[in-house]
């Protein structure tokens, strides 16, 4: 377990995918992937994953079946998982979600239930408190930091106590917890819930960021789906240009889950994720210079 | 931002997590389960959520069946697991479900011969695909006596 002192530079990533390996392979300038754990075998990782290891790339375990903050403690076979997946990868830390993914069973009067997806966890004290026993218990089994990620969300849950700003400044108070923040997912609460990205990234602590997501979505009917199947949109780079105006993130990686286009496509978009950073970071060189 | 001080919730962990596990008990059957809405939610937007919930289950269940959208065309595939899965949760993983998916197509067709299985080569061939995975070992090789273990089984 550490706290936020220590801060991995990571640089610029993609979301490692099977359907994608060859394209990322021979991608320039990727500093850093990222794998869905729950999809790896540390015994059998795929050969092209294992060349982009041996080049000296770092792969970073992202996990999505945790649900941390789901009301159970959190599962110790899945928690034990993601430390093998961990140390087979030597990652300097691994990622989960602010979300639960399952709920039900014998206590609660309704059949044990699998979302399939990530849900929003409620912004409330009673949910803080569980998160953070349940972060706590994923900190003291891991063998490596922890960062968590903020989630996009289509339902607002009623009678909320806090903004997410101040429900993840308190996580990482209460834990010392990192963060992953997902702008795209700031985006979609944008539309969705009406919560301005500006004032969630002036609460948030960003000395606690880990690193960045970039996805693409799109927008139906007044609503943003948080596809990772379609291209970045510009409002979603004004958002990390936001976060870049504050902090220099340690790493920035774009995910592309569905859809994929031709790899040149992502390099256009890892192109448009640079030309941000750099702009960012000249301009701060200039105010503290 | 201080935490109000006539919560005891920091002290009170086990009833923080007795109506977390209520509320998204409650919230998680609306969506998967044909639940009621719970008071207070926005019930066009459950309605959003629970149909991407269905899309994004149907995208992981074509993944690891691949067959099932190839044997029943891809806007059948789709519009028979939303049906299928609309107010079914999952309860075990994404092959179970295909494989219980399939059961529910047959079951269907079997009953009066309706649905997207009614179709006599269609059903035959998830029929199989069924029977090659929901046993206790694989069929028999070559076409005889797969055809044979096939009319044992019924």
């Amino acid at each position: 377990m550490e706290g936020t002192g220590t801060r991995v530079r990571l640089g610029t990533g993609i979301g490692w995918r099977s359907e994608i390996a060859d394209g990322i392979e021979a991608l320039p300038g990727i500093d850093w992937v990222e794998v869905v754990a729950e999809n790896i075998c540390p015994g059998h990782l795929p050969d092209a994953l294992q060349r982009l290891r041996e080049r000296g790339t770092t792969v970073v375990p992202h996990g999505v079946s945790l649900g941390l903050g789901g009301a159970e403690l959190p599962d110790p076979e899945r928690l034990k998982a993601l430390a093998e997946r961990a140390e087979a990868l030597q990652a300097p830390l691994v990622t989960e979600h602010i979300a639960f993914v399952r709920a039900g069973g014998p206590q609660t009067g309704t059949p044990r239930m699998e979302a399939g997806h990530l849900l929003p966890v409620p912004r409330t004290w009673d949910a803080l408190h569980v998160l953070c026993e349940n972060v706590r218990i994923a900190q003291e089994a891991l063998p490596v930091p922890l960062a968590v990620e903020n989630i996009a969300a289509l339902v607002n849950w009623p009678d909320e106590e806090l903004t997410e700003g101040q429900f993840l400044a308190e996580l990482v108070e209460r834990t010392g917890v990192r963060l992953l923040i997902d702008v795209a997912n700031l985006h979609t609460n944008h539309v969705n819930r009406g919560e301005d990205p500006a004032t969630a990234l002036d609460e948030l602590p960003l000395e606690a960021l880990a690193y960045v997501h970039v996805a693409g979505g799109f927008e139906r009917d007044g609503v943003w789906h948080d596809s990772h199947g379609h291209a970045v949109t510009q409002p979603v780079l004004d958002v990390l240009a936001q976060l870049c105006a504050r902090t220099a993130p340690p790493g920035v990686l774009l995910e592309r889950d569905e859809n994929f286009p031709a790899v040149g496509e992502l390099e256009g978009e890892l192109g448009s994720i640079r030309a941000v950073l750099e702009r960012h970071g000249s301009q701060r060189a200039v105010a503290h210079g | 931002m201080a935490e109000p001080s006539g919560t005891d919730a920091a002290r009170d962990l086990s009833g923080a997590r007795e109506r977390l596990s209520r509320a998204q008990a409650g919230l998680l059957a609306t969506l998967v389960a044909g639940a009621p809405v719970p008071p207070g939610f926005d019930a066009d937007r459950l309605e959003v959520q629970r149909r991407a919930l269905i899309g994004k289950r149907a995208d992981v269940v074509a993944k690891v069946a691949p067959e099932l959208p190839q044997i029943l065309g891809e806007t059948v595939f789709r519009s028979a697991f939303a049906a299928y899965a609309r107010g079914r949760p999952m309860t075990g993983g994404y092959r179970l479900d295909a494989l219980n998916f399939a059961g529910h197509l047959l079951e269907q067709g079997a009953d009066g011969r309706k649905g997207p299985a009614a179709d006599r080569s269609t059903r035959r061939k998830l029929r199989l695909w069924w029977l090659e995975r929901s046993g206790p070992e694989p069929l028999p090789q070559g076409r005889i006596r797969r055809r044979l273990h096939l009319l044992r089984l019924g």
